[in-house]
């Protein structure tokens, strides 16, 4: 069985898609988790302010969040258009 | 799958230009935005000094969204108020549409996200030339020196990416997951709680974001 140059594009992308995911997340996860623990530690200390602590937490990890959803976007690219 | 990436079209052929039209994801704003003026108009329809459920949520929104935007604009804040709690009301209900049967969410298409974050960017810039004057809109580009001019233009414009693929792809990603998890599982047990997670815990967090960030960036180009 011979494989076509088709057939290799199309592996080539879905390896794309999973190293683009796998590596993608790597950086959220450890700044949202960062970002979560230190939330947490200015709960403890200040709990009367817990409702915009949430709120900054929140907004901060949307926004570290946004490099691992380019790397989705990038990834469901691969898989599903090329 | 398939249907979820090619949605389907109406094209129009204007001459020899044709132009396609996503028909789900029009549809499915005009329903959003219908849903929000009846909503409003519910909550507002009978205003009395007892409120109803309604009234009293809706009261509640508004307020802690007043908050929000004076906390961070100052004086200026009821300027904008209005446009950060429909675009947050906007993108919530659109979000939330995903759960139900038969709807989707209008959000899942790029063209709306690129189109929100666009209305948000033009205002910052509008009413940055409005406070600023245009010399001294013009003058931010060159600070700190002169060489950096490059660089905040292409920051401002990856403002308007990152805002509208945010959300597009957290949007997009959890259909995505949804539709692949509940195909490994055969549609058992598991569907409902991701449809919960996503629509709604993710939906409304991403609509705050939206908001908070077409706020800070707003305020970013007012202040001095």
């Amino acid at each position: 069985m011979e494989i076509t140059g088709t057939e290799l594009v199309r592996a080539a992308a879905l390896l794309g898609a999973g190293i683009a995911m796998g590596f993608g997340a790597i950086g959220p996860g450890i700044g949202e988790g960062f970002t979560a623990g230190k939330a947490c530690e200015g709960i403890a200390r200040a709990p009367e302010h817990a409702n915009l602590l949430t709120r900054t937490m929140l907004v901060g990890q949307a926004v570290s969040e946004s490099t691992g959803i380019y790397a989705l976007v990038v990834a469901l690219l691969l898989i599903f258009v090329v | 799958m398939n249907d979820i990436l090619n949605p389907s079209q109406w094209v129009f052929a204007i001459g020899d230009a044709s132009f396609a039209l996503n028909a789900e994801t029009v549809v499915m704003s005009l329903f959003a935005a219908l849903a929000l003026v009846l909503l409003s108009y519910a909550a507002s329809r009978r205003v009395s000094m007892v409120p109803n459920i309604l009234q009293n949520s809706a009261e509640m929104f508004v307020e802690g969204f007043f908050d929000l935007t004076s906390s961070s604009l100052g004086a200026r804040g009821s300027r904008y108020f209005a446009l950060i709690a429909t675009t947050f009301l906007y993108i919530l209900i659109s979000n939330w549409m995903g759960v139900a049967p038969y709807l989707s969410e209008p959000t899942r298409d790029l063209n709306t996200t690129l189109a929100l974050a666009l209305i948000g960017f033009s205002v910052a810039h509008y009413s940055a030339i409005r406070v600023k004057g245009f010399k001294g809109y013009v003058k931010a580009y060159f600070e700190p020196f002169f060489l950096i001019f490059p660089l905040n233009v292409i920051g401002e414009l990856a403002k308007v990416v990152s805002l509208s693929f945010r959300l597009y792809g957290n949007i997009m990603g959890g259909a995505v997951i949804i539709l692949v998890v509940s195909d490994l599982v055969r549609q058992l047990v598991l569907p409902p709680l991701m449809m919960i997670f996503f629509g709604f815990f993710v939906g409304t967090v991403q609509a705050f974001v939206f908001a908070m960030l077409t706020l800070t960036y707003i305020s970013l180009a007012v202040r001095d």
